[in-house]
C-alpha cells in the first residue's frame, strides 16, 4: 500500500552518493590503441571512407597525388624539375594519407572504448541455465537464451537472474552490482511499482522469486545498452545529420572553387600543379570536424552508459541537451523519499495515545516505509494491535481514493490519508469535521511535511506529521539548470501549502500540488504546446503515459516494465536526479560538436594565408605571406602537416567533451566564439609558422 | 570435308556457366560497370580536351586530365547526393 498524499516514487534515496555511484565499467582498455591503429588502416577501405563525405574527398585527393608522384607530368607538363616535383608530390601524398589515418584512428579509439564497455557488459550476461515453469507446474531447465517474453522462471538464492522480468511471486534480495556498481542488495517483491522489476545478469542473494520474462532473447535492456555503446548499429542523430549536410555543403563549395582556380591561375600567369590544388582543397575543407564527428557522437553514448543510463537511441541523448522544462516528482526525487512519522497531533479532544492507536490500526497492513514508521511511532506512544489481523482486511492506497487503512473485524473502518479525502470519507459516514483539523493541517504543511488525517468511521482523531527532507545540494543543481535555461516543475500529490514550502526550499521554478497522474500528462502537453522540450522521470505504471508523452522520459530501473517500455531511457541506479546529469551530458555533446566545428572552420583563415599567396605569388600577392613562410613548398607542407596533426591533437577533447559550464546560451556562445573561434584563427598561424621553421628544407 | 567440333561439350558448358556468373555479378555490383562506362566516356571526352588545349598537351595527358575532370564531377554529384539524403551516410 502506498502513502496517500503522493503517488510518486516511494524509493528511499541514496543521497550524496551520486558521484560514487557513477559506474566506472570494468572494461579492459589494454591494447585499445594498438587495435585502434590497426582499425585505422582497415578503415581506409573506400567502402568505409565513402560514408564520411569530407574524408572521402581527402581519400580521392590522396589517390590523385599518388598518381602525380609516380608521374609529375601526368596531367600536364610542369615547369619545375621533375625530381623535386616528385619529392613534393610524394610528401603531400604522405601527409594526406596520414590525415586519413588520423581521422580513422579517432573513430577507432572511440569505437574501441565502446566495444570494451560492451564486452564488460556482455561478460555479465553469460548464458545461464534457467528453471522454466511449465503450465503443468513442473520445472524445465533451459538455456537463458531460449526464454521468450511471458515465460515464467523460478530463481533461488545464488542463481543469476536469466532475463529481464517482473516479479510475480516471492520476496528476495538481489545483488545488482554487476549492472549498477552498487554493492548494497535491493529488495524485490511483486505488486509494487518500485520493487517488482529485475534485470538479467543480476544475482539473487536470498530466498526465491518467480519471474515473468519481459523481453525476448537479445532484446533486454542490457542487450540494448551493449548495442548502443558498441556503436556497430549506430544511427546518426538529427544533429549529426544536420552537421553532415553543413560540412558537405562547405566541401562542395570548396571543390568548385578549387576546380576553377586552375584556369584563373593560368590567366594571371601563375600556373599551378594538380598537387598544389589538391593541397589547397584539403586545407580548406573542414577535415578536423569531418574526422572527429563520429568520435564525438560515439563518446557521448559511452558517457551516458558510464552514468549507468540505458538510452534507446542517440536521439534521446541529444534531446536531453535541448530540454527546456524538467518535470520532477517530489517524494524520492526532490525529497529524501523516506518520509518518517514524526508526531501525532490530536484534534477534537482526543489524546495522542488514541490517535496512535487508530494510526496503528490503519497502518498494520501498510508495507511502505511511511507505514512502518507510523507503526513504530505509534508503538512508542503505547499503542498496540488489539484485534486479530487474520480477521481484518487491509485497504490499499489508490491514487483515486488517496487513502489506505483497515477494515476491522468488528466492522469498523479505520483510514488514514489526504486530509480532504478523509474529510469526504467521514462525511459519507455521517460524521462531522472538527474545527481544529484545518489548523493542524496547516501547521504540518507550513513545516513542509505531509499531513495525514486519521479517522475511524465518522470520527477524525487527529493528524500524523510525516516529515519530508529536501535532498542536500538540490538547490545548487536547480540554480545550475536555471542558468542553462531549463525550467523545473515539481509535481506532487501533496496539498498546496506543503508543496509551496518544499518548492521554496528546493528552489524549483514552479510546482503543481494535488496532482493526479492525468495532471502529469497535462503539464507536459502544455509545455510542449509552447514549443518546449520536456523531460520527465517516473517509475510507476501510472507514469507510463507521461513518460511516453515527454520528449525525454527517464524510467527507474526499479520501476515497472510499463514505465521502462514507455520511457526512452532507463536509469539503472534508479536515481531520479540523474535527469540533471543527462541534461548536462546532452548539452556537453552539442557544445563539443559546435566548438570543434567552429574551430575547424576558423582554422581555414590561417590556411588561406599560407597557401593562396604561394599560388598567386607571380600575380603580385606574395605580400600576403604575412607569416613569412620560407617558400611556396614549405608553406604548403606546413599547412598540410598542421591540418593532419590537429586531428589527433583534438582526439582527447572529442572523446572527453568540452567541459560543461552552467552558463546561459548567450554566455556559452560568447565563450565558445572566443576560445574556439578566435583561438581557431590564431592557433594555426602560430603552429604553421613553427612547423615552417622546423622543416629542414626551404 | 568432314567438320570437326574442336570444343568439347564440357568446355562449352563451362564457358556458359562462367558467363552467367559474370552477368549475375554485374547485375549485383554495378560499380565496375559504371567505371567501365566512365572510362569509355573518357575516350569521347579526351579528344575534346585535346582540341581545347590546342595540342599543347600529349594525348595521354589529355586522357588523364579529362579523367580527372570526370572524377571531380562524380565527386560533386556524390556530395549533392549526401546533401539530399544524408541519412544514408
Amino acid at each position: 500500500m502506498q502513502t496517500p498524499q503522493d503517488s510518486d516514487s516511494l524509493q528511499s534515496s541514496r543521497s550524496g552518493k551520486r558521484d560514487s555511484r557513477r559506474h566506472t565499467p570494468k572494461a579492459n582498455m589494454s591494447g585499445l590503441y594498438q587495435r585502434a591503429i590497426r582499425e585505422a588502416f582497415i578503415k581506409l577501405d573506400p567502402r568505409t571512407e565513402v560514408k564520411n563525405p569530407v574524408m572521402f574527398v581527402v581519400w580521392v585527393g590522396t589517390i590523385v597525388t599518388f598518381l602525380v608522384t609516380l608521374d609529375p607530368n601526368l596531367f600536364g607538363t610542369v615547369q619545375a624539375d621533375p625530381g623535386q616535383q616528385r619529392l613534393l608530390n610524394g610528401l603531400i601524398t604522405f601527409i594526406l594519407f596520414f590525415t586519413l589515418v588520423f581521422a580513422n584512428f579517432a573513430e577507432a579509439v572511440a569505437e574501441g572504448r565502446g566495444k570494451a564497455q560492451a564486452d564488460a557488459l556482455r561478460s555479465t550476461r553469460s548464458d545461464t541455465i534457467a528453471h522454466k515453469l511449465l503450465p503443468d507446474g513442473s520445472i524445465q531447465e533451459v538455456s537463458s537464451t531460449e526464454l521468450q517474453r511471458g515465460d515464467q522462471v523460478k530463481v533461488v538464492a545464488g542463481d543469476m537472474i536469466p532475463a529481464d522480468g517482473e516479479v510475480i511471486k516471492g520476496i528476495a534480495s538481489v545483488d545488482e552490482s554487476a549492472i549498477t556498481g552498487e554493492s548494497a542488495p535491493v529488495l524485490k517483491q511483486p505488486g509494487t511499482d518500485i520493487m517488482s522489476s529485475v534485470t538479467g545478469g543480476t544475482r539473487i542473494l536470498s530466498d526465491e522469486l518467480i519471474l515473468k520474462v519481459a523481453s525476448d532473447p537479445g532484446q533486454g535492456f542490457i542487450d540494448r545498452m551493449i548495442a548502443l555503446v558498441e556503436g556497430a548499429e549506430r544511427v546518426k542523430t538529427p544533429n549529426e545529420i544536420a552537421l553532415t549536410v553543413l560540412l558537405t555543403v562547405l566541401t562542395l563549395v570548396f571543390l568548385i572553387v578549387v576546380a576553377t582556380v586552375s584556369p584563373l591561375a593560368n590567366y594571371v600567369s601563375a600556373p599551378t600543379t594538380i598537387a598544389i590544388l589538391i593541397s589547397l582543397l584539403v586545407a580548406l575543407i573542414p577535415t578536423t570536424i569531418g574526422g572527429l564527428l563520429s568520435a564525438i557522437g560515439i563518446a557521448g553514448m559511452d558517457r551516458v552508459a558510464q552514468f549507468n543510463v540505458i538510452a534507446t537511441s542517440g536521439r534521446a541523448v541529444e534531446a536531453c541537451g535541448d530540454i527546456s522544462t524538467l518535470v520532477l516528482d517530489k517524494t524520492g526525487t526532490i525529497t529524501l523519499g523516506n518520509r518518517l512519522a514524526d508526531e501525532f497531533i490530536p484534534v477534537d479532544g482526543h489524546t495522542v495515545e488514541e490517535v496512535a492507536q487508530i494510526a496503528l490500526a490503519a497502518s498494520v497492513f501498510d508495507e511502505t516505509p511511511e507505514g512502518k514508521s507510523i507503526v513504530i511511532l505509534a508503538e512508542r506512544n503505547s499503542a498496540n494491535i488489539n484485534f486479530n489481523t487474520d480477521d481484518a482486511s487491509g485497504v490499499e492506497f489508490t491514487a483515486r481514493t488517496r487513502m489506505s487503512g483497515t477494515d476491522l473485524p468488528n466492522g469498523k473502518e479505520v483510514r488514514k490519508g489526504a486530509v480532504d479525502a478523509v474529510k469526504g470519507f467521514v462525511r459519507s459516514r455521517g460524521g462531522t469535521i472538527p474545527v481544529q483539523l484545518d489548523a493542524a493541517y496547516e501547521r504540518v504543511s507550513r513545516l513542509g511535511g505531509t499531513p495525514l488525517a486519521v479517522c475511524q468511521d465518522g470520527e477524525i482523531y487527529g493528524v500524523i506529521y510525516l516529515k519530508d527532507i529536501v535532498k542536500a545540494g538540490l538547490r545548487e543543481r536547480f540554480d545550475q539548470l536555471r542558468r542553462m535555461g531549463v525550467k523545473t516543475i515539481m509535481l506532487t500529490g501533496d496539498n498546496r501549502i506543503t508543496a509551496s514550502v518544499i518548492a521554496e526550499e528546493a528552489g524549483v521554478d514552479d510546482f503543481i500540488a494535488e496532482a493526479t497522474p492525468e495532471d502529469k500528462i497535462d503539464v507536459i502537453r502544455r509545455e510542449q504546446a509552447e514549443g518546449k522540450l520536456v523531460a520527465m522521470t517516473g517509475d510507476g505504471t501510472n507514469d507510463a503515459p507521461a513518460l511516453a508523452q515527454a520528449n525525454v522520459g527517464v524510467a527507474m530501473n526499479s520501476g515497472t516494465q510499463a514505465a521502462k517500455e514507455a520511457a526512452n531511457m532507463v536509469d539503472l541506479d534508479s536515481d531520479p536526479t540523474k535527469l540533471i546529469d543527462l541534461v548536462t551530458i546532452g548539452k556537453q555533446l552539442l557544445i563539443t560538436r559546435g566548438a570543434l566545428t567552429t574551430f575547424s572552420i576558423a582554422n581555414d583563415i590561417a590556411k588561406y594565408f599560407a597557401i593562396i599567396p604561394t599560388i598567386f605569388a607571380a600575380a603580385g600577392i606574395g605580400s600576403l605571406n604575412i607569416m613569412g613562410l620560407k617558400s611556396p613548398q614549405s608553406a604548403i607542407i606546413s599547412a598540410l602537416i598542421y591540418n593532419a596533426l590537429i586531428i589527433p591533437a583534438l582526439i582527447p577533447l572529442a572523446l572527453k567533451g568540452v567541459q560543461f559550464r552552467p552558463l546561459t546560451a548567450d554566455q556559452l556562445l560568447r565563450r565558445n566564439i572566443l576560445i574556439y573561434g578566435v583561438g581557431g584563427v590564431i592557433a594555426p598561424f602560430i603552429a604553421i609558422k613553427i612547423i615552417d621553421v622546423l622543416l629542414p628544407f626551404s | 570435308m568432314k567438320r570437326f567440333d574442336v570444343r568439347p561439350p564440357v568446355l562449352t558448358a563451362q564457358i556458359a556457366e562462367d558467363m552467367t556468373e559474370i552477368w549475375s555479378e554485374w547485375r549485383r555490383q554495378k560499380l565496375p560497370l559504371y567505371l567501365f562506362l566512365g572510362l569509355c566516356f573518357n575516350l569521347v571526352l579526351a579528344p575534346a580536351v585535346f582540341a581545347a588545349t590546342g595540342g599543347e598537351m600529349s594525348r595521354s595527358q589529355t586522357y588523364w586530365l579529362s579523367a580527372l575532370g570526370l572524377v571531380t564531377i562524380a565527386l560533386a554529384i556524390y556530395l549533392f547526393f549526401v546533401m539530399f539524403v544524408p541519412e544514408k551516410f
